[in-house]
């Protein structure tokens, strides 16, 4: 009877966190931001159900698979939040109003290979000049 | 009691499905829809586990399994094809 108490505060608490992540996803200002919302909430929250369940089911075979889930959605969550940062960043997705990136890494790419293709262009201009 | 309360589960995951379906329908860039459907695929998960327990049949889990991997290859798929421009 007790676990029944305690499988319902991880239910609750569980919900509690995906609404959070579905309220972040529709108020937050950004791609990058509402993406992290889906990361930490969304993991946060199944994984409080998924713990819930396995105090409710309480069979070996059972349990067992849902610890496979826990530890497939543990993995692949961060794996598609990773890939969509890197996607929006490579695509220039534009940020919200006020924020600054420190080191910007594709732009001071693109500059340097710039500075290449000139410097390549003046020694053949050069070249044929003499 | 926790038969009720499971109940109050799966409908309040559904509205909250049907919510993020708003950003999932006009989102300024594809990316916050790829987002907002990968929200959506942990809570139909989530239903599937619940109604597993409700209905004391437990292979349900399996499909929940499966579910999860074919979601993530078909994120991974679209992502690949926004970086790249193809998928293969």
């Amino acid at each position: 009877m007790i676990i029944e108490y305690i499988a319902a505060f991880f239910f609750i608490g569980g919900f509690f966190f995906l609404a959070v992540g579905v309220i972040g996803l529709l108020r937050l200002p950004d791609v990058y931001t509402r993406m992290h919302a889906m990361g930490k909430c969304d993991t946060l929250g199944a994984g409080m159900v998924l713990f819930g369940l396995m105090l409710l089911i309480f069979d070996v075979t059972n349990i067992t698979k849902l610890i496979l889930i826990l530890v497939m959605i543990a993995t692949i969550n961060p794996i598609i939040t990773h890939l969509i940062a890197k996607t929006a960043y490579n695509r220039g997705t534009p940020m919200a109003e006020g924020s600054f990136l420190i080191n910007d890494y594709v732009a001071s790419q693109r500059r340097r290979r710039r500075r290449k293709l000139q410097e390549v262009a003046i020694e053949e201009g050069d070249e044929t000049g003499q | 009691m926790i038969t009720t309360l499971l109940n109050a589960l799966v409908v309040g995951l559904i509205v909250i499905s049907l919510v993020s379906i708003i950003r999932a329908y006009g989102g300024p860039s594809v990316l916050d829809r790829v987002v907002a459907i990968n929200i959506i695929t942990t809570n139909v998960v989530m239903i599937i586990l619940i109604f597993a327990y409700l209905e004391n049949s437990y292979y349900y889990i399996d499909v929940a399994f499966v579910f999860v991997l074919g979601a993530f290859i078909g994120t991974l798929c679209i992502l690949k094809l926004l970086r790249e421009g193809h998928i293969i």
